[in-house]
């Protein structure tokens, strides 16, 4: 049986053969952006990567057939991993039809496309997996011609060209990072071992593009405390993570926090009075997604929930 | 001097945990050394103590089903990078634990699920967790095909009944 390889969009691969001008690559191709569920209480997410790639002239597009990644069902054991696999094949299978690329910003989803196809290396779980899509007339694709990229992974790629667009610039700010758990510490993406324990920076190097400061913390590689779900089941003692971290870049000297995972960012933001009324703090310290920030760094209208979060900043933000 | 319990070294339970777990295929090799704990989000913050759950599964002992320890897991992953052995996957070994324990009929295993009644529904009614779905009838039903048989599809009509998970 020949191996289910990762659909991971080889970025080093591109940044070799394309030297000149890595958006090259992608002039030809669709990219389909993928619907996380939390975008929809941050429309910004979507939005603001959406307008940078038409500004790119790249074509782009969203999936009308596409169901949730099912991550959080799964997790909760309430559906197996045949029939995870089975939701993520039937999106492969949707996807593959209209695009070339799957642009995903967050990282839930992104692992989900991963583990999901990871998954079918094992007879059992493909076997059964095979049998349910069966059921609609459905299948496993072989080797789809569609790659798989993470929105950070895209970002970093390109980072030359968009610090080139940038209408405004960090000048001053100084950025805490934060990766989220199921991108710090994914094992299942192509990278090789040495690649996966090394230091991961590409969001600091985003940030050192668009102008800004990067500020060390000691909770960087930490959790932001959703845990899957454990916000939801054990709150209290969740937001104790939360807690640490923010209070750790706040207490750095750090004006933002950034992230790129919309999971992060609702956990980041969502709880500060649960937080002010745990541990008699109130934490000043905004939370915002890498496209978030982009967006309003290259003047796109953002939604106000966005603005609100970072108007404070924005008046320092230099031209 | 505390005398540690006889492990019963039960490969019935560890095989039914294990064996199609490819990622945990080398758990047997692991040297106790408590990297995993150290920087584990869910020790900080409760009893969950991974080295010690991974001894018990190797012990075969299954009192580790009715713990509350295992529902406390963040699935986060850094036990896996910082392991010092290859393949062991820890989330995939608590997700496999959980749902063993969902078997044995835990109260752990239901006793949050009425959360996630909800957002169930909305999966299966419209195949996303959002407010909107651009899915048609004929693609949502491929959805409930998939989860024909899953705990998701049971979980609303649990819900119905007095069972501690209403909505």
């Amino acid at each position: 049986m020949e191996e289910f390889k990762s659909l991971t969009l080889n970025t080093e691969e591109i940044s070799k053969n394309y030297d000149d001008d890595h958006l090259e690559f992608f002039k030809d191709k669709t990219i389909c952006l993928f619907k996380a569920c939390l975008e929809q209480f941050y429309p910004g997410i979507r939005n603001c990567i959406k307008n940078l790639l038409e500004d790119f002239e790249l074509n782009v597009t969203t999936c009308i057939e596409q169901s949730c990644c099912s991550q959080t069902f799964f997790q909760r054991n309430l559906i197996t991993r045949a029939q995870f696999a089975a939701i993520n094949e039937r999106n492969i299978a949707s996807i593959d039809k209209i695009a070339d690329i799957l642009l995903i910003s967050c990282n839930g989803c992104y692992n989900s496309f991963l583990r999901g196809r990871n998954f079918l290396n094992l007879k059992e779980i493909r076997e059964k997996t095979q049998q349910i899509l069966k059921g609609f007339n459905g299948e496993i694709l072989l080797s789809p011609n569609l790659k798989i990229v993470h929105v950070l992974d895209f970002l970093h790629l390109i980072r030359e060209q968009l610090g080139e667009r940038l209408k405004y610039t960090l000048e001053g700010i100084k950025c805490a990072v934060h990766y989220g758990c199921h991108y710090l510490n994914l094992t299942i993406d192509n990278k090789d071992i040495k690649s996966y324990i090394a230091p991961k920076n590409k969001l600091e190097d985003l940030i050192t593009v668009l102008g800004g400061t990067v500020q060390d913390y000691q909770e960087r590689e930490s959790c932001c405390g959703w845990g899957a779900s454990q916000n939801v089941i054990h709150r209290e003692q969740a937001l104790q993570i939360t807690y640490n971290k923010l209070n750790s870049a706040e207490n750095a000297g750090a004006d933002l926090i950034v992230t790129n995972c919309p999971t992060c960012l609702y956990t980041l933001n969502k709880f500060r009075s649960n937080l002010s009324k745990n541990f008699g703090k109130k934490l000043k310290i905004p939370a915002v997604h890498i496209n978030e920030l982009i967006g309003i760094l290259m003047e796109y209208e953002c939604d106000q929930y966005c603005l609100d979060r970072v108007s404070p900043l924005i008046e320092e933000l230099k031209v | 001097m505390v005398n540690k319990k006889e492990p019963k070294y039960n490969w019935d339970f560890f095989n039914r945990i294990i064996e199609d777990i490819d990622d945990n295929r080398n758990i047997i090799q692991c040297i106790s050394c408590g990297k995993c704990v150290g920087d584990c989000p869910a020790s900080k913050i409760s009893d969950f103590n991974i080295r010690k759950i991974v001894e018990k599964v190797l012990d075969g002992d299954e009192s580790i089903l009715q713990e509350e320890d295992i529902w406390y897991c963040f699935l986060c992953n850094k036990c896996s990078r910082i392991c010092p052995k290859d393949g062991i996957n820890i989330p995939l070994l608590i997700v496999g634990l959980r749902n063993e324990a969902f078997k044995k009929g835990s109260i752990y295993a239901i006793r949050h699920l009425k959360r996630y009644v909800r957002m169930c529904k909305k999966f299966l009614e419209n195949g996303t967790i959002m407010d909107e779905s651009d899915l048609t009838q004929e693609r949502i039903n491929e959805i409930k095909e998939i989860c024909k048989f899953a705990r998701i599809k049971y979980l609303q009509k649990a819900s119905q009944k007095n069972i501690g998970i209403e909505e």
